[in-house]
C-alpha cells in the first residue's frame, strides 16, 4: 500500500520517520503514535493550542506556525512547542476609570521594548512589533485594528529578549478601549425601552397564544 | 493549489460568472422547503435513526452515533475510584467555553466559590471558531419580539417559546455586559453597534467583531476569569461522571486527571454542566466544524443521571464546510460570505439554491446537487460544489476578502489557494446539536442541582438554530444557570454516590443491551484515511 510516492520523510520530535504525504503535523504526531491532547483545540487555527517551531528542506531558520495547518513535506523538522509561561497582570477593569492611563503601571515592560523585532513570528501575520510599537507610542487604535486576529498562542512572547507578552498587551488594550468607548446609542435606546417595560403588553398578548395563533404571529411579523 | 483535475470546473464558474450575477434562483415556498429537506437533509434520512430503549426519553428517536453512547457502558471501573471527595466547592462548571465561563464569573459574582474543570485548555472550545456574529436586537427597527419570532420560524416551532422568549429578552442586557466586561464591538461612526443581516433574518440583528466575534469575545472572559481569585481552573481534567447524592440530586462529578490518569471526585452543591456539543461523533460520516472536544459527553453525564433530553434527532448542518485541502475538511467557511453575496454553484457553474435560504435548506440543496451528479471530487473520494468567492471581490473591490475575511484567507494562503482568484468548494459539515438536555429559564434540568448551559442545553433553538443565536444563548443561559446555581450556596450535598449510574446499568442488563461503545468518548479517535 505504501511506496514513494505516497511518503515523506520527515524529522519529527527529533525522529526521523516516514509517514504519509498530506498529513497536518498534528496528524502526523497522532499517526505515529503520539498522544497528543495538550497541544490540540479547535484544529481550525483559531485555537493557538498547537503551535510548532520547524525547520524546512534547505531551509535557512527556524520557522513557526500552527500544528493543525502546517502540512508536512519532505525534509521538514519539526517540534511541537511548549506552552510559553508569559506573564499576565492582575487587574480589575472595573475599578479603573480611564483603564489606559494605568498600562504603564500594569504592563511596565513594555516601555522596555526597543523594537528588535524578534517577535514578528505570528502564525496569524500580524505585526507584532508594529503592534507594540503602537502600543508604547500609545496610539491604541491601531493597536485594536491589527491584533483582532491575535489567538493568544503566545509564540512572539516565546521570542521577546525583554519578557514581554504581547498577546496579554494586546489584550488589555483591547479591553481598556472597549470600556472608555461611549455607550452605543441605540443599545442605550433599547435597554431603556424594555427598562420602561414598553413591550410587555405585547409580550403578553403572545404568550397567551395558542400554537396555531403563534405562528401565523411570528410568520406575519417576519416579514419586511 | 487546486489539482488539475478540478480546473476545468472552476473555469465554469469563472466563465459563468457575469451572467450569474442578474438572475438568483427564487426563494423556495415553504412546501417546496419541506421536499427537499425531506429528500436531502440528514435529518430526514431514516436508516440513521433509532429509538432509545433505556432511560428518560425511552421510544425517543436520535442517530445511532448517539444512541451508542447512551446505550453504552462506562470505560471506567468504578470499584477502583475512590468516591470520597478531593475538593470541595459550591459550585462546579464542567466546560471552559462560552457558556462555561460565563456561568463561572456569574457564579462567582453572585458569592459563590467555584471550579471550573475542562477537558482541553480554557477557552479551547467550539465559541472561539464562532466567526459571524451574535444576535441581540439593539437595531431601531428591531425589538426582541421580532427576534423572537424569527428565532421561532427558522427553528420550525420546535423550540419551547419560553426558552426563546428569556434567550431575546436577555439579549441587549448580555451585550451590556459583554462592553461592560471589555469587548469591543464593531461600531459605525455615531457610536451604534453595527448590525448586519443573516440568513432567515427580517431585519439585520447580528452583531459582530471583524470575522473573530467569538475569538475575541472568548479572549475577554478567559482573561476575566484568570482575575477572579474564587475561580478556580482546572484544566486537562474531563468529567466522566457525575455523582449524586441519597436522594438523586447532583452533588459533583468524577473528573479523570489527563496528566496524572487518575481519577477524582470534586463536591459541590450545584453542577453546571457546559461540555458543549457532539460534532466530533461525525454523525452518519458528516465531516465536522467543532473543536477537538465536542464529544457530546453531557448527555451521556446528564442522561444516566436522569435528565430528560430534547431534540436529539436534530442538528444542524452548516452548508458551507470546506473540503478540499484535504486538512481542512469541515473546517467552516463563515455565512457572511453567502449573506454578503457569494454564490453557490454546481460544477457546470450553475447556482441552484438562493444563498439566502436558512442552513437546513442550503445544505440539503447542495446535498442534491452532489447526489445528482452535479458536484465536484476530489482525489479523496470527496464531492462538494463551489463557493464563488472571487465574485466578492469583483463586486466590492480589490482587497475586500482580504480585509474582510483575514483568517479565512490566510488558511487557504497557506496552501497557495487564493480565494479572491478561486473559489472554494464546500459541503455541508456538522456544525451543531439543535438539542440537547432540557432546561428551564434558569439553565436547571430535571435532576436537582444539575444546570446546563451552552450547545449542551436543548429546547431552545428547535430543529435549526439561526446564525448567531448560538453565541446569544450561551451567555445568557450562561448567566442565569451561574446564578441560579449560585443559589443552592447553603444546601447539603451529601454523599457523592455512583447509585444513578448503577441503577442505569442495571436496566441496560436487564434489557440485555450490550453496546461495543464506551462512553463517555472524551477524545475522538484519529483515523489515518489517507494511507
Amino acid at each position: 500500500m505504501r511506496n514513494d510516492k505516497t511518503t515523506v520523510i520527515i524529522e519529527l520530535e527529533g525522529r526521523k520517520i516516514r509517514i504519509p504525504e498530506g498529513l497536518t503535523v498534528i496528524e502526523a504526531l497522532w499517526d505515529t503514535g503520539h498522544d497528543v491532547k495538550r497541544g490540540v483545540g479547535c484544529l481550525s487555527g483559531l485555537c493557538g493550542a498547537c503551535t510548532v517551531a520547524f525547520l524546512e528542506k534547505d531551509g535557512k531558520r527556524v520557522r513557526f506556525g500552527l500544528g493543525c495547518q502546517k502540512v508536512v513535506e519532505d525534509g521538514l523538522n519539526v517540534i511541537m512547542m511548549p506552552y510559553f509561561p508569559s506573564r499576565v497582570a492582575h487587574y480589575l477593569l472595573e475599578t479603573m476609570e480611564r483603564p489606559l492611563e494605568h498600562l504603564r503601571e500594569i504592563y511596565a515592560e513594555l516601555y522596555t521594548c526597543n523594537d528588535c523585532k524578534a517577535c514578528n513570528i505570528c502564525p496569524e501575520w500580524i505585526n507584532v512589533a508594529g503592534v507594540m510599537k503602537a502600543a508604547k507610542e500609545a496610539d491604541y487604535e491601531t493597536v485594536n485594528e491589527h491584533i483582532m486576529d491575535c489567538i493568544m498562542c503566545g509564540l512572539c512572547a516565546s521570542r521577546c529578549p525583554k519578557g514581554i507578552a504581547p498577546q496579554h498587551v494586546a489584550l488589555f488594550i483591547q479591553r481598556a478601549l472597549a470600556r472608555e468607548r461611549e455607550f452605543p446609542p441605540n443599545l442605550q435606546r433599547r435597554l431603556e425601552e424594555m427598562e420602561a417595560s414598553a413591550y410587555d403588553a405585547r409580550w403578553r398578548t403572545v404568550t397567551a397564544l395558542d400554537s396555531e395563533e403563534l405562528e401565523a404571529y411570528c410568520r406575519q411579523a417576519e416579514g419586511p | 493549489m487546486y489539482p488539475d483535475y478540478m480546473l476545468d470546473s472552476m473555469e465554469a464558474v469563472t466563465a459563468t460568472r457575469e451572467n450569474r450575477k442578474t438572475e438568483a434562483p427564487e426563494r423556495l415556498s415553504d412546501e417546496a422547503c419541506r421536499a427537499l429537506l425531506a429528500t436531502y437533509h440528514p435529518d430526514y434520512r431514516e436508516a440513521a435513526f433509532r429509538n432509545l430503549r433505556v432511560g428518560v426519553n425511552r421510544g425517543e428517536r436520535t442517530t445511532h452515533e448517539i444512541a451508542d453512547l447512551l446505550e453504552a457502558f462506562s470505560d471506567l471501573d468504578y470499584s477502583k475510584i475512590d468516591l470520597r471527595p478531593e475538593c470541595e466547592t459550591d459550585v462546579l462548571v464542567l466546560g471552559g467555553g462560552g457558556a462555561g465561563v460565563t456561568a463561572a464569573l456569574f457564579a462567582e459574582r453572585m458569592g459563590a466559590r467555584v471550579i471550573l474543570a475542562t477537558k482541553l485548555r480554557l477557552g479551547n472550545s467550539n465559541t472561539i471558531m464562532a466567526l459571524g456574529g451574535m444576535q441581540a436586537s439593539v437595531d431601531e427597527k428591531d425589538s426582541p419580539l421580532r427576534h423572537f419570532a424569527d428565532t421561532m420560524v427558522t427553528g420550525k416551532f420546535a423550540g419551547r417559546r419560553e426558552l426563546v422568549k428569556v434567550m431575546v429578552e436577555d439579549g441587549p442586557r448580555i451585550v451590556k455586559w459583554l462592553l461592560d466586561t471589555g469587548v469591543d464591538f464593531d461600531r459605525d461612526e455615531a457610536g451604534n453597534l453595527t448590525t448586519r443581516k443573516a440568513g432567515g433574518m427580517s431585519t439585520p440583528r447580528i452583531i459582530s467583531i471583524g470575522d473573530h466575534t467569538g475569538l475575541n469575545i472568548m479572549k475577554v472572559l478567559k482573561d476575566e476569569v484568570g482575575k477572579r481569585d474564587s475561580i478556580e481552573v482546572s484544566e486537562f481534567t474531563p468529567a466522566v461522571e457525575l455523582t449524586t447524592n441519597e436522594f438523586g440530586a447532583c452533588n459533583g462529578a468524577v473528573l479523570y486527571d489527563l496528566g496524572r490518569k487518575r481519577h477524582f471526585v470534586v463536591r459541590a452543591k450545584s453542577v453546571i454542566l457546559a461540555t458543549g456539543g457532539s460534532g466530533r461523533l461525525h454523525m452518519q460520516g458528516f465531516p465536522t466544524s467543532n473543536n477537538f472536544g465536542a464529544t457530546g459527553d453531557a448527555l451521556v453525564l446528564a442522561y444516566r443521571a436522569g435528565a430528560r433530553l430534547e431534540g436529539m434527532d436534530s442538528f444542524q448542518y452548516h452548508p458551507t464546510g470546506v473540503m478540499f485541502p484535504e486538512h481542512m475538511v469541515g473546517v467552516l467557511v463563515t455565512e457572511a460570505i453567502r449573506s454578503l453575496g457569494g454564490h453557490l454553484v454546481n460544477a457546470r457553474g450553475e447556482r441552484f439554491v438562493n444563498e439566502l435560504e436558512t442552513r437546513d435548506v442550503c445544505a440539503a440543496a447542495i446535498i442534491r446537487e452532489c447526489e445528482s451528479g452535479n458536484g465536484v471530487s476530489t482525489r479523496f473520494g470527496k464531492v462538494g460544489v463551489w463557493l464563488d468567492a472571487p465574485l466578492l471581490e469583483e463586486a466590492q473591490g480589490k482587497g475586500f476578502l482580504r480585509k474582510r475575511f483575514p483568517s479565512l484567507y490566510r488558511h487557504f494562503m497557506r496552501v497557495r489557494i487564493d480565494i479572491s482568484k478561486q473559489p472554494l468548494l464546500v459541503f455541508p459539515t456538522l456544525h451543531y446539536q439543535n438539542g440537547g438536555i432540557l432546561i428551564d429559564g434558569n439553565g436547571e434540568t430535571s435532576v436537582g442541582n444539575l444546570f446546563v448551559a451552552g450547545e449542551a442545553a436543548g429546547g431552545i433553538h428547535g430543529r435549526n438554530r439561526a446564525m448567531g443565536n448560538s453565541l446569544l444563548d450561551i451567555f445568557v443561559f450562561g448567566r442565569r444557570a451561574g446564578m441560579a446555581a449560585a443559589k443552592k450556596i447553603c444546601s447539603e450535598p451529601g454523599n457523592a454516590t455512583l447509585n444513578h449510574v448503577y441503577r442505569y446499568y442495571d436496566r441496560l442488563k436487564s434489557l440485555r443491551i450490550s453496546s461495543v461503545a464506551k462512553s463517555p468518548t472524551l477524545f475522538p479517535e484519529f483515523i489515518v484515511n489517507k494511507l
